[in-house]
């Protein structure tokens, strides 16, 4: 796995490239937890370029969301992936993370609106 | 070691038997190998949740029951309408009613991977005793 990580618009936008699972969720531990810089805690998650997620890797998902929780920041997690959008779903995450289509959504909309949830477009995984 | 259910028959199905390191290396291998034993067997659609649900169970048996020989084992079955996956251990097993309460918070940081298989598959039955763990899952043609 790679990890992508720049400043846009003040948002600390990480983006792991690859499968994000058992394997690979030390290394994005890593870089997450150790985001330094004063807008540490806005952070937008660019999963667009995770092929696979398992468990490990959603747990490393709410681990980030805990952490810019407590530290009063927001997150945003971008998401395309049909697949990966059917898994947060069975584990009812798509009601607690504010997922976008895509980065300009999310730079646009992370601080306005309630996030990007395409009621139609879930209800067609299941 | 916890036998598999009456209602799994390798007379009657195609039926492959896979054994390999206890670690995490050996997931992705796990998953390809099922990924294409159901494209084979005409689960294509289904393969990625299929390999998703095994691999969930094969995390457990590396997080909780590596045993002496450090192999750990997994068993599928095509059957004309459905494809039935086989998880074993042999370890000390544990207290299936803790599965059987209120599923965890979304935010609760461990507890997924079993919520996971239920969601992925059809039917999911898991029995353990002292002498081990067995994980049933099957899906169903569509």
């Amino acid at each position: 796995m790679e990890i992508e990580v720049e400043d846009k618009e003040g948002y600390q936008v990480v983006t792991p490239i690859g499968e994000l699972d058992v394997y690979t969720v030390p290394l994005f531990r890593k870089v997450v937890l150790k985001l330094e810089g004063d807008r540490r805690h806005d952070l937008i998650l660019d999963l667009t370029r995770v092929t696979f997620i398992d468990s490990s890797g959603l747990g490393s998902l709410i681990e980030a969301y805990q952490k810019v929780q407590a530290a009063q920041g927001e997150v945003g997690y971008v998401i395309n992936n049909p697949r990966i959008l059917k898994i947060l779903r069975l584990v009812d995450l798509d009601r607690v993370f504010k997922v976008f289509p895509n980065l300009g959504q999310a730079l646009q909309d992370i601080g306005v609106t309630g996030g990007y949830v395409d009621k139609e477009f879930f209800s067609d995984l299941t | 070691m916890i036998k598999s259910s009456s209602r799994t028959s390798p007379d009657t199905a195609r039926h492959m038997v896979v054994d390999l390191p206890c670690g995490k290396k050996s997931l992705v291998r796990a998953r390809s190998k099922i990924i294409k034993f159901a494209g084979e067997h005409g689960f294509s659609e289904d393969a990625e949740d299929i390999a998703l649900a095994t691999q969930e169970a094969l995390k457990n048996i590396i997080q909780h029951a590596c045993p002496a020989d450090n192999k750990m084992h997994f068993e599928c079955y095509a059957y004309p309408d459905r494809i039935v996956i086989e998880v074993a251990d042999e370890g000390q097993g544990f207290d299936t009613a803790i599965l059987e309460g209120e599923p965890s918070s979304p935010l609760a940081l461990h507890g997924r991977g079993v919520q996971l298989i239920r969601g992925l598959m059809d039917e999911v039955n898991i029995a353990s005793d002292q002498e081990g763990t067995l994980v049933h899952m099957e899906k169903k043609r569509r």
